[in-house]
Order: C-alpha cells, then sequence, then structure tokens
C-alpha cells in the first residue's frame, strides 16, 4: 500500500493546526475580551464554514487564492509562492475549515476565566502579556486543547474544500480521505479498508489521549 | 503616605462624585449597598475608568484626565483586596505569594515569602492550593500576596464579610497588627455598622454616589452631619422641631410636634435664632428607661415622657424596645444591655418612662447656621 496519502495527511494537519491555534487564540482572544465596532462580522465570517457547504468553500478559497485570484496574484508575484494543486493549498483549506471548531471552545475557554484574576495579577504589577501566560492561559488550556484536538481531527478528515483547491494529484495532493474516495470508486475495497481502519484508530487513539490528558483540575 | 483623589463619572441612572483626601492609617468607607464604595476603590486602583478626575498617591499623579495622565494598572503599585479574594486557583499558597514579587533573587524570595507566610500564620500552608484551606486562610493568604509587592496604598472592598464572625474578629487583629508593622493608608470598604466601628480611625459615609460625612469615627457615630448619616450609624430616632428660646445656661429648648418641649445641651458656636427649624437625634442606646422602684436621679431628669413598650426583641448581647409615648404621637426606638433589661423587665406591663439625657441629643448641623 502507497503510505504517501498518510503522511500527507499528517504533515497537512499537523501544519493546519499550528497555523490554526495561532490565528485561532487570537482571534478568540479577540472575541473574548476585546469590544469593537463590527465584532458581530468576524464572528460570522469565522464560523460560516461550520454551514457552508465544503465545495462552496473550496470554490471561494480556489477563486480567491487562484492565479488571477486577488490573494494568489500577490503571493506568486511577491513571494513566487503558488497554492492552488499544491499540499500548501490543502493547508490553507484544512485551515479555514478547522478554525471555528478551534475558535468556538478555545473562545468559551478564554471567557471562563474570571477577569478579577487578571486584574489581581494587574495589581501585583504584571504586564498583558505576563498575565496571558501565566494566568489566563493555564486556566484556559483545556478548552483551548480540546478546541485543537477537534480542528487536528477536522484538518485530518478534510475532503471537500481539500479536493477544489489541492486537487486528487496522487503523489503530490492526494490526501487519505481523497485515496479512500479513488479506492472506493476504483473498487478496490482491501485497500479503502485498510486506509478507513487506520483513520479510525488513529482519531479515537487522538481522542483518548486528550481525555487522559485533560483529567484533573487545572 | 497620603491618597487623595476627585472622581467623576456617570452612568445611565447613577452619578458618581467623591473628593476626599486621607492620610497614614485605616479610613473606612462606609456606606449602603449600591452606594458606589466599590466603584470608588476601582477607580483609585485603575480597574474602571472615571469620567474625568485626579487620584494621587504619595503627592504623585497616577490619574488626572485634564492633563491625559492614566497610569496603568500595574505601575499604580496599589493593593487591592476582594471580598472573593481573587487568589489564582492553580497556584499554591507559596506560589500565590511569590506572584508579586519580581527580579529577587530565589534565597531572597524564599525568605520573603516565608516572612510573610509565618506573619498571616500561613506556614503550615506552603503547598495547599486555594480550594483546600478555609476561607479565612484564603483572605491570609491574598493579603500576604499584596503585601508581597510593597503597595503604597491598600484597597480592602469588604474583605472579611463572607466569612464568619469568630474568623472575622481574628483578621481584624491581623490586619491591625500589620498596619503597625507596615505603616500604609488603607481605605477599607465596608457596609457593615460594627464593623465600620472597630476598624476606622476615620470614616468616610458614602451614599448614592456621593460622600455625605467624612472625619474622625466618633465625630461621626456621635455628630452626624445629615439625616442620611444619622440613619446610616442606627440613631434611629429623629425628630424635627423648631428652637423655642435659649436659656443662660446654654441649654437650647426646642419644640416638636411629637415630644412638646426638648431640652438640649447645644454647645454649638453660633447661638441658633429663635423659630429657627431644628432636627435632631438621639442614639437608641443613650436613652435611659427609668425604673419605677427607684427615685429619679438629678442627672436623669432632662426629658422625662411617659408611655409605653411596644415590643421587645433580644438581639444577643442586648435587646431592643420600641416606646411610645402615652399620646402615641413619639415612637423611640431603645437599646439595653441584658442586665439593665432584666432589672427593668417586671415593669414592663405597666407605664414607664423615659430620659432622654440632653447631652446626648444631638441637633443636626443644617439647623445650627455653621
Amino acid at each position: 500500500m502507497d503510505l504517501f496519502p498518510l503522511f500527507l495527511t499528517l504533515k497537512v494537519s499537523l501544519v493546519s493546526a499550528v497555523f490554526t491555534v495561532t490565528i485561532g487564540l487570537s482571534l478568540a482572544w479577540l472575541a473574548a475580551r476585546c469590544d469593537f465596532p463590527g465584532k458581530w462580522i468576524l464572528d460570522v465570517i469565522i464560523m460560516q464554514p461550520l454551514v457552508i457547504p465544503p465545495t462552496v468553500l473550496g470554490y471561494y478559497l480556489l477563486v480567491v487564492l487562484g492565479k488571477y485570484g486577488p490573494v494568489g496574484r500577490f503571493l506568486n508575484d511577491v513571494f513566487g509562492i503558488t497554492l492552488v494543486f499544491t499540499w500548501k493549498g490543502a493547508v490553507v483549506a484544512a485551515v479555514v475549515a478547522s478554525l471555528p471548531l478551534f475558535v468556538k471552545p478555545a473562545r468559551a475557554a478564554l471567557e471562563g476565566v474570571d477577569r478579577n484574576l487578571e486584574n489581581a495579577a494587574r495589581l501585583l504589577g504584571k504586564t498583558e502579556w505576563q498575565i496571558f501566560r501565566t494566568i489566563t492561559i493555564p486556566l484556559a488550556w483545556r478548552g483551548i486543547v480540546a478546541g485543537a484536538v477537534m480542528a487536528f481531527a477536522r484538518a485530518t478528515g478534510e475532503f471537500g474544500a481539500t479536493l477544489m483547491v489541492a486537487g486528487n494529484i496522487p503523489g503530490l495532493t492526494q490526501t487519505l480521505p481523497i485515496a479512500i474516495y479513488d479506492a472506493v470508486q476504483m473498487g478496490d475495497t482491501t485497500l479503502a479498508n485498510t486506509m478507513v481502519a487506520i483513520i479510525t484508530m488513529f482519531s479515537m487513539s487522538v481522542l483518548y489521549f486528550v481525555n487522559w490528558l485533560t483529567r484533573g483540575k487545572y | 503616605m497620603a491618597l487623595s483623589f476627585s472622581l467623576k463619572k456617570r452612568f445611565r441612572d447613577f452619578s458618581f462624585d467623591i473628593d476626599l483626601s486621607i492620610g497614614e492609617g485605616i479610613t473606612v468607607l462606609f456606606g449602603p449597598s449600591g452606594a458606589g464604595k466599590s466603584l470608588l476603590l476601582n477607580m483609585v486602583s485603575g480597574i474602571v475608568s472615571p469620567d474625568e478626575g485626579v487620584v494621587t498617591i504619595d503627592h504623585i499623579d497616577v490619574f488626572r484626565s485634564s492633563e491625559g495622565i492614566d497610569m496603568p494598572i500595574r505601575c499604580r503599585r496599589v493593593g487591592h483586596l476582594f471580598q472573593d479574594y481573587a487568589l489564582f486557583p492553580h497556584m499554591t499558597v507559596y506560589q500565590n505569594i511569590a506572584y508579586g514579587i519580581s527580579r529577587l533573587q530565589s534565597s531572597e524570595l524564599r525568605r520573603r515569602v516565608g516572612e510573610l507566610m509565618e506573619l498571616m500564620r500561613l506556614s503550615g500552608l506552603r503547598d495547599r492550593y486555594p480550594d483546600e484551606i478555609s476561607g479565612g486562610q484564603r483572605q491570609r493568604t491574598a493579603l500576604a500576596r499584596t503585601l508581597a509587592t510593597e503597595p503604597r496604598v491598600l484597597l480592602l472592598d469588604e474583605p472579611f464579610s463572607a466569612l464568619d464572625y469568630q474568623v472575622r474578629e481574628k483578621l481584624r487583629a491581623d490586619l491591625a497588627t500589620i498596619h503597625e508593622r507596615y505603616p500604609i493608608t488603607m481605605l477599607f470598604v465596608t457596609h457593615d455598622l460594627e464593623e465600620a466601628f472597630i476598624m476606622g480611625e476615620n470614616i468616610a459615609v458614602v451614599n448614592d454616589g456621593g460622600l455625605e460625612q467624612f472625619g474622625p469615627r466618633d465625630e461621626v457615630f456621635y455628630r452626624p452631619g445629615t439625616r442620611n448619616v444619622a440613619r446610616f450609624i442606627g440613631t434611629r430616632n429623629i425628630f424635627s422641631g423648631r428652637v423655642s428660646r435659649v436659656e443662660e445656661d446654654g441649654t437650647v429648648v426646642l419644640e416638636c410636634d411629637e415630644m412638646g418641649e426638648v431640652r438640649t445641651a447645644y454647645g454649638g458656636r453660633v447661638r441658633p435664632a429663635r423659630g429657627a427649624p431644628a432636627t435632631f437625634a438621639i442614639r437608641p442606646e443613650e436613652i435611659m428607661v427609668i425604673r419605677p422602684d427607684r427615685p429619679i436621679d438629678r442627672r436623669v431628669r432632662d426629658n422625662v415622657l411617659d408611655g409605653s413598650v411596644v415590643s421587645a426583641t433580644a438581639r444577643g448581647t442586648s435587646h431592643t424596645l420600641f416606646f411610645q409615648t402615652a399620646d402615641g404621637r413619639a415612637k423611640l426606638k431603645i437599646e439595653m444591655p441584658n442586665s439593665a433589661y432584666r432589672k427593668v423587665l417586671p415593669f414592663m406591663d405597666g407605664t414607664i418612662s423615659v430620659s432622654l439625657k440632653k447631652e446626648s441629643i444631638w441637633i443636626l448641623p443644617d439647623a445650627r447656621g455653621e
């Protein structure tokens, strides 16, 4: 069996999880702690991928990131980066699709931290960054980890948007879910079963690990 | 060390406007719930921004709206104790106390924290988490955590109100010890009258976002400046009347609808005009019940009223009586120690006399022309 789709899926999921957590944590913090005009618009845009069909999301990304799209042309001209039909495109699709699954629990976790505790830390002479590191994150990490795992799992299973943006190029952009689709289409049930078993076991062990990790109080 | 501020803040249905300047020692901020006491503390420490005003700590402006000065909370060096302690739940007692100490060698840090833990009687609780210790221990940890940062001003927002009576008494004693050791300016918020009396060298009475009266404790308690202050400090017997005459020895005789003529030892600087309106008050514990089996003492011969006791309530160490004059026009609240109550108990059912000592009657200043 060709292991490439498995490794590609892991690579795409891990890289996208890093981006999702970094971008998502800033967005969650902004949503939990700041008030600004147009906050609801940001809210709606972040949550959109949860309800919009993945193919529609993929189409949007294709238009924006494509050779003639505004972002795609900029990246190509300035940095020489092409996203469409590369594994990087799959990362972008995974990030956008998994962002709401991270932001929602992370925001709730940050909002659950008593603001009085942050004030107490301010009164003890701490800077905002020190407070974020030593008070907010340690008290909210459970929700943040839960969100990160959900985002990671979503990225592992991402299909529709990835297919639109990165395509189905074996050995280049073919992720595990797409490879499973291919195997089923070609009637190779043994291959499909193997890959399905791998992905199922993997998802279950990740969830078990998280449950084990987040036991205890803080 | 000194703290002075002048703060204004408007809300839709509440406006706050208080100027105050306090020195070293414990000043109690006393007033009913919703008066703006916590808001005041939050504006001094910077948690809430005033619309306009000034906050000066040790002659340094930490806030001055006219010049755009608004020092961040972390730079103000203000200690703030909250009613719910605000301890960091993921840190041990030791870690909580050490949290605010920055840039200290680790041996020096351990010594400092150890010293504070000993001072606050926390030595055996070093590695416990906040949810593993009692309420009193939590507040002591919070106090040690604040003191570790050597604040210039300590704000205490009803710090003991969630604790039971005995713990509260001990903590008050702890606070007095701390005050001896670290003579800093403390602003202590409470809505508990007894606590205000025990803690405060000076008392500021706050009501509805404004300052009603500020002064030494006894002055506020025995010479309330306004009807509201008189009410808050438990002077329930407040009456309105007019000055009917001033006698040679300085006694001012008032005329009021409820009790007729009332003689008072006025003691003010300005001689009141005849016919001037006067509001006067007498504290419930200053009213004397005259025992029919004893002759009336010369000292209690002022303002004797006949009537009956409508109700009596036991209040632990004392009894509260409601007395009504024979004509039913005046009602007085009387408080007396249990021992005195037992002596008058046999006469409770019949007619009974009370005396309002003229020295105990306080004429509120709005009628004094001062």
